[in-house]
């Protein structure tokens, strides 16, 4: 049985299936006994509690704003350089 | 995994460096090329807007190391972005293969991936970029925009409010970053409606209030759709908006001809014609 990811993969590279309808993958995630939140995110379109339920936090979208600050100075003073994962501290 | 190479490099310094794009959509955009970069490394950095994407990318290394943890509410980006550089040179400097994977192409929107190949490669080491689908090329395919036909700017929205620079409302207008617009410190992750108001304050110079603008967000996840919404150019500030969002607003004047150009031309094409018979 494949997992979310895998079965993801599958669909994000299928001609025939990173296109079809929402009842069209539903069926095909049940014939591949597909896990329950990843069929019911493709039912309900809402796939936002998916990474949720994998047990991933939410994430920064990277490599944002940076107009005007290419050249400011970097002050290593007040930042450790190697902080701890904390999903707190993650949001988009 | 370990895909045998056919060619060794042949570095000056041992230690490489590549920047690849992981494409916008899971599944559906990583290249071969970028995949075997991937594979092929002894440590991958990611810097990713997906955990999902993350987790795909978790697959085909053993050693990913998400660059997720460095951003901070409240710290600049550009000290982040600068410990990302630090952190890939450290390993190149340790004779190791790094390939740092982001999303979309690595090369826009992306100050890192272009700043640590300038480094790696002042410092003797083989170092290259591999473009990936960016979130622009989505873009157009899922807005049926052909950026030939009038033009195109892109802008970074922050870049409009902060320098003298000149629209062109003949053409398309592409903003990025829009949810973050007019942030100067670089360490909030959205600003709000009142920052909104001052670009709207901005194009409303070259664009009706009731023009359309279209707010766009292309699909991460293969069972997602684009999010493609359109309103008035004076609703904008209060419309939901995320730095992952991106504006267009479609041309709003026609194209006008460059009369003086097109004499400068016809009197090309007459000497043209002339030269011909002679």
């Amino acid at each position: 049985m494949q997992d979310t990811i895998e079965l993801l993969e599958a669909i994000g590279r299928d001609a025939s299936l990173r296109h079809a309808s929402a009842d069209e993958l539903t069926s095909m995630l049940a014939q591949a006994q597909a896990p329950e939140a990843l069929t019911a995110a493709v039912a309900s379109g809402d796939s936002s509690r998916l990474a949720e339920e994998l047990g991933h936090k939410p994430m920064y979208s990277p490599q944002s704003s940076q107009t005007g600050h290419e050249d400011d100075e970097l002050d290593d003073a007040d930042e450790d350089p190697h902080p701890a994962q904390d999903p707190e501290d993650a949001k988009l | 995994m370990n895909t045998p190479s056919l060619l060794s490099p042949t570095n000056a310094r041992a230690g490489s460096l590549a920047c690849v794009g992981m494409g916008m959509t899971l599944g559906s955009h990583l290249t071969p090329l970028a995949r075997s970069h991937i594979e092929q490394a002894d440590v991958v950095f990611a810097g990713l807007s997906d955990s999902l994407v993350e987790m795909w990318l978790q697959r085909m290394h053993p050693d990913v190391r998400s660059l997720q943890s460095y951003y901070r509410e409240g710290k600049s980006r550009m000290k982040t972005y600068r410990q990302w550089v630090e952190l890939m040179m450290t390993e190149v400097r340790a004779g190791k293969r790094v390939c740092g994977v982001f999303y979309g192409h690595p090369g826009i929107f992306a100050w890192s991936p272009h700043k640590v190949i300038e480094v790696a490669r002042a410092e003797g080491f083989a170092a290259h970029m591999e473009p990936g689908i960016s979130a622009e090329d989505c873009l157009y395919a899922d807005l049926g925009i052909d950026p030939g036909r009038f033009g195109c700017q892109h802008f970074e929205a922050s870049q409009l409010l902060l320098f003298e620079r000149r629209i062109d409302p003949t053409g398309y207008l592409v903003l990025w970053q829009v949810g973050l617009v007019g942030d100067r410190s670089t360490a909030r992750f959205k600003t709000g409606p009142a920052y909104r108001q001052l670009l709207v304050d901005l194009l409303s110079r070259d664009y009706p209030l009731d023009h359309e603008v279209i707010i766009y967000r292309g699909a991460t996840l293969p069972i997602q759709q684009p999010r493609i919404i359109r309103v008035a150019l004076r609703d904008l500030p209060e419309a939901p908006l995320t730095a992952e969002e991106t504006v267009v607003l479609p041309p709003a004047r026609t194209l006008q001809p460059n009369l003086a150009m097109q004499e400068r031309l016809d009197a090309l094409d007459r000497q043209a014609e002339v030269d011909a018979l002679a």
